[in-house]
C-alpha cells in the first residue's frame, strides 16, 4: 500500500550506473572508475534532473556494495554554505578512514555553486590534502561559479538535458511497472515540458496517474499548469495578424481561468518563438520584450499590467511584420 | 591515488616551466639567514607554486607548516601556529622549518586589518623561512606586500605539457595518441594540474587514450567559441546559433566579450548603431541577472549578442576572418590590478588620516597628491608605498622608481651599520662577560656549592642586561627611522 505513496523520482532513481538513462559517454567514464576503482576528483555540471545526484549516489553504491551509506556523506551546500562547514564537517568527514577496506571514502557535496568564495577557497588544500582518503563529487548548475582552483582539481562532466528519447525510455519503464497507458502523443506532452529535466517528466506522470490509469496529453498540461502548446501558438498568430482585442482575451483566459503562472508562460512564449520561423530582426525584438517582461515581474512587477503590455508589443512588431 | 598528487614533483628539477623564478627561489633558500625577507609567490591556478614550495622544503631538507585556508586563520591561531614555529627552532636544531601560508590572499585577515597586522608581525620576527602564496599579488595586504620578495609563476605555454603528460603516461603504461594529448594541453589553457587530472580521468581503466576519450570531461573549453562567435558575424553558417552556444558551454558575459572584441568598426553608421545595441540590450540583461540572482534570464542575453548582432551581419559575404580573444581582457585585467592598488592606497591613506577611503578620494586627494609630489620621500616612508603606489600619486613612473629605489638603499645601508654596530656591542658584552666569569671563577673554588647557584644567576644577569641594551639600541634607531 505504501508503494502508492512513494515519491516516484526517489522511487524510480536507478541504484546502478547501468541502469541510468542517458548521458552514455559519462556513464561509461564512471563504470570504468568503478572496474579499476580508482576515481579523481569530479566535478558535475548540468541543468537540474540530467541525472547528476543520481550519477553520483550509484557511483558510490558499486564502489562500496551493501555498505555504501559508511562511506558516503551527501552534504547539500545550499543549505550550509559557509567557510565553517568546510572546515568542521568537511574536513572532519575527509580525515577520518574509510570503512570495511575501501581505499577511500566519496563526499558529495550537491549544488557546489551555492558556497561561499570563501569556503570554496578553503577547499581547495582540503581536497588535496586527504586526496588519499577522500574523493570529493562536486555538482552544480553552473561550473562558472566555482572558482578556478577547484575546477582545476577536478575533472568535469558536463550533463546534456535529456533527449526525447531519454525521457520516453523513462517514461516506459514507470508505465510497464505502474500499469499505465501512455500514449505517443503523452511522450511528446512529457518531453515538452519537461525540457530534458528527468525530475519534471516523472513528477508529471506521477501526478498525471493519479487522476487515472490512461493518460493524455491534457491530464500532463493540466497537472503542470502548462499551456498546450497549440494554445500558445495561437496567442503568436493573433498577435502577429494585429488582432490585440483578440491575444488580450486568450491571454487573460490562460492566466486566469487556467491559472498558468506568468513566469511559466514567458517560458513558452519564448520556446515557441525561437521554434516558429520568423524574420531574425522580428524575432530578436519579441524575446527583447519578452526579457524586459520577465525581469520586470521578478523585480514584482504586477503580472497582469506586464503581461497585457507585453501583448501590445507583440502586436506592434507583429504588424509591421504584416505590413 | 589521484594522479595529481601521486606526480607532484618532489625535487624542484622535476617541476614544469617558470625556470628562473624556480632558479630564484632556490637561491632564496640556499642564500637564507633570519634577516632574508620572506618569500610571496604568486600565479594563476594549478602551476606549481605550492609544488614548488614543498619540493624546496624537500631539497634543502627543511621541516614544512603548512597553513591554508581550509585551516582557521584567525590573528590568534597564525600568531600561535606560525608565529611559535616562526621563532622557535626544531627540536633537532639541525635543520630548518619552512612555513608556508598556502592561499594568503584569501586569508581571513584580509577583512579585518587585525590579521593582516598579526601576519605582518610574524613575517618581521620570524626566524624561520616562511613563503606566502597567493593567486593575487593585490589580494594581499600593502603591509605584508612590502615586507617581501615577490616571485612570479607564469601559466604554461601548451607544448611544454605535453612531454610532462607523456613521461606519466609511460610510467602509468598507457599508450595515448599525440593529438588527444595535444588536445589536454591546449583545454588546460597552462594549467598542469588540471591537464594531469584531465589525463587521470580519462585514462582510468583504459591502456589506451585516443582523441575521442578526451573531450567529455575538460576544464571550461575555449575550443569552439572562434566557431561560435565567426557564425554570429556571419563569417560562417550555422543551421542554430543557440544550438552552437549550447556546445560553447561559456558563460554570456565571456561570448558577450569576445564578440564586442571581434565585431571590429562597421562601415554603415547604422548598422554599427544596431549591432551595439543589441550588445548593451544583452549586457542589460546579463546585469539584470546577476542583481536578482535570477538565472533565467541569461537566455535573453543569449539571444540578443547572439541574434541580435547576426541579424545586422546579415548580407556579409562568409569568407575567413581571424578571430581573436577580445583585446579588452588584458587591459581589464590591468585596470583591475590598478583598482586594487588605488583601493589599497586609499585606505592606508585614510586610516592614517582618520577617514573613509571615499572620502579620501573624493575630497582630499587632491591636495594630498599635490603634497605627495612636493614631498614624496617622506609619503614613501610614512606610509611604506612602493614605486607603483607612489606613481598613482604622482603620476611618474620613472621618478617613483627613482625615488623609491634611493630609499630602499638608504633603509639598507641603515640596517647595515644598525648590524655592525650590534655585532660591535655583542663582541663588547662579550669580553665584559669573559671579564667578569673570571672573578667569580675564583670566588668558586673559595665558597661553597650554594655560592656558585648565586654566582651563576649573577652571570645571568649580566648576560640578560647586555642583550636588553643591544635591543633597545636597535629599537631606538628603528624608531628614528620610522620617524624620519
Amino acid at each position: 500500500m505504501d508503494e502508492t505513496h512513494a515519491i516516484w523520482i526517489e522511487k524510480y532513481r536507478p541504484h546502478h550506473l547501468s541502469d541510468i538513462i542517458g548521458q552514455p559517454e559519462i556513464i561509461e567514464r564512471l563504470t570504468s572508475y568503478v572496474a579499476k576503482h580508482e576515481m579523481p576528483h569530479l566535478l558535475f555540471t548540468g541543468n537540474a534532473g540530467t541525472g547528476k545526484t543520481t550519477a553520483a549516489v550509484a557511483l558510490a553504491r558499486e564502489f562500496f556494495g551493501d555498505d555504501w551509506q559508511m562511506n558516503f556523506r551527501e552534504l547539500n551546500a545550499s543549505d550550509e554554505r559557509g567557510i565553517d562547514v568546510v572546515r568542521n564537517q568537511i574536513k572532519q568527514f575527509a580525515r577520518t578512514s574509510p570503512f570495511g577496506g575501501s581505499t577511500f571514502k566519496i563526499l558529495f557535496l550537491d549544488e557546489a555553486d551555492a558556497l561561499t568564495s570563501d569556503a570554496q577557497s578553503a577547499l581547495r588544500r582540503t581536497m588535496e590534502t586527504y586526496a588519499q582518503t577522500c574523493r570529493f563529487i562536486l555538482s552544480c548548475n553552473y561550473s562558472a561559479k566555482i572558482i578556478d582552483p577547484i575546477q582545476s582539481r577536478c575533472a568535469i562532466y558536463r550533463f546534456r538535458p535529456l533527449g526525447k528519447q531519454a525521457v520516453a525510455e523513462m517514461v516506459h519503464r514507470i508505465e510497464k511497472d505502474q500499469n499505465l497507458t501512455v500514449s505517443e502523443e503523452v511522450i511528446n506532452a512529457i518531453f515538452y515540458i519537461a525540457q530534458g529535466d528527468m525530475r519534471k517528466a516523472i513528477n508529471a506522470l506521477q501526478g498525471a496517474a493519479i487522476l487515472g490509469r490512461e493518460i493524455s496529453p491534457d491530464m500532463i498540461y493540466a497537472i503542470t499548469a502548462t499551456a498546450r502548446p497549440e494554445e500558445i501558438d495561437d496567442l503568436i498568430e493573433l498577435c502577429l495578424a494585429g488582432n490585440f482585442p483578440g491575444a488580450g482575451g486568450t491571454l487573460a483566459s490562460l492566466l486566469h481561468d487556467r491559472g498558468i503562472a506568468p513566469q511559466e508562460l514567458i517560458g513558452q512564449l519564448y520556446r515557441a518563438i525561437m521554434k516558429r520561423d520568423l524574420p531574425e530582426n522580428i524575432k530578436v525584438r519579441l524575446i527583447d520584450s519578452l526579457g524586459e517582461t520577465d525581469f520586470r515581474l521578478s523585480e514584482g512587477a504586477g503580472s497582469d499590467i506586464q503581461m497585457q503590455s507585453l501583448i501590445a508589443k507583440f502586436v506592434m512588431y507583429g504588424g509591421k511584420n504584416t505590413r | 591515488m589521484d594522479w595529481a598528487e601521486k606526480y607532484r614533483p618532489r625535487h624542484l628539477s622535476e617541476l614544469v616551466g617558470n625556470r628562473e623564478s624556480l632558479r630564484q627561489m632556490s637561491e632564496w633558500a640556499r642564500q637564507w639567514t633570519t634577516e632574508t625577507p620572506p618569500l610571496i609567490i604568486y600565479g594563476k591556478p594549478g602551476i606549481g607554486k605550492t609544488s614548488s614550495a614543498w619540493a624546496l622544503a624537500n631539497d634543502m631538507n627543511w621541516e614544512v607548516v603548512e597553513l591554508n585556508a581550509s585551516d582557521q586563520r584567525t590573528k590568534g591561531v597564525i600568531e600561535k601556529i606560525a608565529g611559535g614555529s616562526a621563532s622557535t627552532g626544531s627540536l633537532s636544531g639541525a635543520f630548518r622549518k619552512l612555513i608556508i601560508l598556502d592561499e594568503a590572499d584569501n586569508l581571513q585577515g584580509n577583512a579585518d586589518r587585525g590579521g593582516a597586522r598579526a601576519i605582518a608581525e610574524v613575517i618581521r620576527q620570524a626566524k624561520q623561512p616562511l613563503i606566502l602564496i597567493a593567486n593575487d599579488l593585490y589580494g594581499l595586504d600593502g603591509t605584508i606586500r612590502n615586507l617581501c620578495t615577490k616571485i612570479q609563476f607564469k601559466a604554461l605555454p601548451a607544448k611544454s605539457l605535453v612531454p610532462r603528460l607523456r613521461e606519466i603516461c609511460s610510467m602509468e603504461g598507457i599508450t595515448c595518441a599525440l593529438p588527444a594529448l595535444n588536445d589536454i594541453a591546449e583545454q588546460a589553457s597552462g594549467d598542469i594540474r588540471s591537464a594531469v587530472t584531465m589525463l587521470y580521468a580519462s585514462a582510468i581503466g583504459k591502456d589506451k587514450v585516443g582523441e575521442d576519450d578526451v573531450s567529455i570531461s575538460s576544464k571550461d573549453s575555449r575550443s569552439t567559441i572562434f566557431d561560435l562567435v565567426a557564425a554570429t558575424l556571419g563569417y560562417r553558417q550555422v543551421t542554430s546559433l543557440q544550438d552552437l552556444n549550447m556546445t560553447v558551454d561559456e558563460t554570456p558575459d565571456t561570448v558577450l566579450q569576445w564578440i564586442e572584441g571581434n565585431l571590429g568598426v562597421l562601415p554603415d553608421t547604422k548598422k554599427n548603431a544596431a549591432a551595439y545595441q543589441a550588445l548593451s540590450r544583452a549586457d542589460m540583461y546579463l546585469g539584470y541577472t546577476y542583481k536578482t540572482q535570477y538565472y533565467t534570464l541569461w537566455r535573453y542575453a543569449n539571444i540578443l549578442m547572439l541574434y541580435g548582432v547576426h541579424d545586422v551581419m546579415k548580407g556579409r559575404p562568409s569568407g575567413y576572418a581571424k578571430i581573436m580573444p577580445p583585446t579588452r581582457w588584458r587591459q581589464m585585467s590591468t585596470a583591475k590590478r590598478q583598482k586594487l592598488m588605488r583601493e589599497h592606497l586609499l585606505s592606508q591613506l585614510g586610516i592614517s588620516m582618520h577617514m573613509s577611503s571615499a572620502s579620501v578620494r573624493n575630497i582630499y586627494l587632491c591636495p594630498v597628491s599635490l603634497l605627495a609630489r612636493q614631498f614624496p620621500q617622506s609619503f614613501v616612508k610614512d606610509y611604506s608605498f612602493d614605486a607603483d603606489q607612489l606613481n598613482i600619486l604622482i603620476h611618474d613612473p620613472d621618478l617613483a622608481k627613482s625615488i623609491v629605489k634611493s630609499i630602499d638603499e638608504e633603509k639598507k645601508s641603515l640596517e647595515k651599520e644598525l648590524k655592525k654596530k650590534k655585532k660591535e656591542e655583542e663582541a663588547l658584552a662579550k669580553k665584559n662577560r669573559t671579564l667578569k666569569k673570571t672573578e667569580p671563577d675564583i670566588k668558586v673554588q673559595l665558597s661553597s656549592c650554594n655560592e656558585t647557584d648565586s654566582a651563576l644567576v649573577m652571570i645571568d644577569d649580566n648576560e640578560k642586561e647586555s642583550e636588553t641594551n643591544v635591543n633597545k639600541d636597535k629599537k631606538s634607531s628603528q624608531s628614528t627611522l620610522f620617524n624620519f
